[in-house]
């Protein structure tokens, strides 16, 4: 018993250390991603309202008509793509993710522009298992936190071990997940 | 012996660069066979003739319109002449949004019929008894059942099927 407690505390500590920065990973992309719903976890989104005069109906030259537009509301490097949702409404697609609706009739416009959230960009790419070697590794990750949780139990002795308040406090951690379930699910 | 590895590195050389030239003629043949194999149906028309299409590989072209930011494995592929959702079990590159591309997939057929309807009320009513949805919402589902039962009531059908596709591959088009 000894030799576990010993082994259990070397194991918990040395893996725990190797992994605080995929714990942080995914823990703050999972705080982000929990909250789609109320935000936008990988871009932060800027509207900018405009007047134009120019003729951005359906035509054969329009490209031209839409560069001068992007040199007014951005730049026309940035051009990517243009289609028609409807006969009045010109949707242009910016590099980056940005965009420009138009209301070609009336000629009120809102460019819609998108900025990589730092940090959370990044964690959150990584959440979503952007390739198989992260996959693996995320697997081991995995792994890392069932060896956690059995090496927990015998890490401390007595009455703040898993006997005692350890004991009560794992046995919380598995009540409040099987609650949510009967009440729930 | 150095004369005898110089010959036998330049035989194999020889027999792989053949083969190598063989694997790359048969696979542009293949190629150009699936191509030329795979239809490719406008956007505009999409809806009209998937039907003839159910579990079978097609090619749309279009621009890409959104990503669903809920997992991104949903894109909307858009022209001036209509749209169609393109699913993939992968996740879509946040880069493709705005670009032209040419999909290769499999068309899916959902109907929508008077079960469908009647799971969609109770999902409706439920969802909006949690709080999870406002009464904006509530009322706007609401009005899109009434919508589909209008529509098939016009038409004198049981169903409306919605078509999509399940994505295979993709090439980006400049």
């Amino acid at each position: 018993m000894k030799k576990l407690r010993k082994w259990s505390r070397i194991l918990h500590r040395d893996i725990g250390y190797f992994f605080i920065g995929t714990t942080l990973i995914y823990a703050i992309s999972g705080i982000a991603l929990n909250h789609m719903s109320d935000w936008n976890p990988n871009y932060s989104i800027e509207l900018k309202n405009f007047e134009t005069d120019l003729n951005l109906s359906n035509s054969t030259n329009v490209k031209e008509q839409i560069l001068l537009l992007l040199d007014n509301v951005d730049h026309r490097k940035n051009y990517k793509k243009h289609y028609y949702p409807s006969n009045n409404r010109l949707k242009i697609f910016l590099k980056g993710g940005s965009s420009i609706v138009v209301n070609v009739k009336k000629g009120y416009g809102t460019a819609e522009y998108l900025k990589k959230r730092p940090l959370f960009f990044e964690v959150n790419y990584l959440h979503y298992n952007p390739n198989r070697i992260w996959t693996w590794f995320s697997d081991i990750f995995a792994a890392a936190l069932i060896l956690f949780a059995i090496t927990s139990f015998f890490m401390v002795k007595g009455k703040k071990g898993i006997t005692g308040r350890g004991g009560i406090y794992t046995a919380l951690g598995i009540v409040i997940p099987l609650l949510f379930l009967l009440l729930y699910m | 012996m150095k004369k005898i590895i110089l010959i036998l590195v330049f035989i194999i050389s020889i027999i792989s660069c053949k083969t190598d030239t063989k694997k790359a003629a048969i696979n542009e043949s293949s190629e150009t066979e699936q191509k030329q194999e795979t239809p490719q149906i406008a956007l505009g028309e999409f809806d009209i003739k998937a039907g003839d299409f159910v579990d079978k590989e097609i090619q749309l072209k279009g621009i890409v319109d959104h990503i669903c930011k809920h997992g991104g494995k949903k894109i909307l592929l858009v022209t001036d002449e209509g749209d169609a959702h393109v699913f993939s079990d992968e996740r879509f590159d946040d880069a493709l949004k705005g670009s032209e591309i040419i999909v290769n997939g499999i068309v899916l057929e959902e109907r929508i019929d008077e079960a469908y309807l009647l799971k969609m009320e109770e999902n409706n009513i439920k969802s909006h008894s949690e709080g999870k949805s406002n009464k904006e919402q509530f009322e706007n589902r609401k009005k899109h059942a009434q919508q589909y039962r209008n529509m098939m009531k016009a038409d004198s059908v049981d169903y409306i099927s919605n078509f999509s596709l399940k994505y295979i591959s993709h090439t980006e088009i400049d």
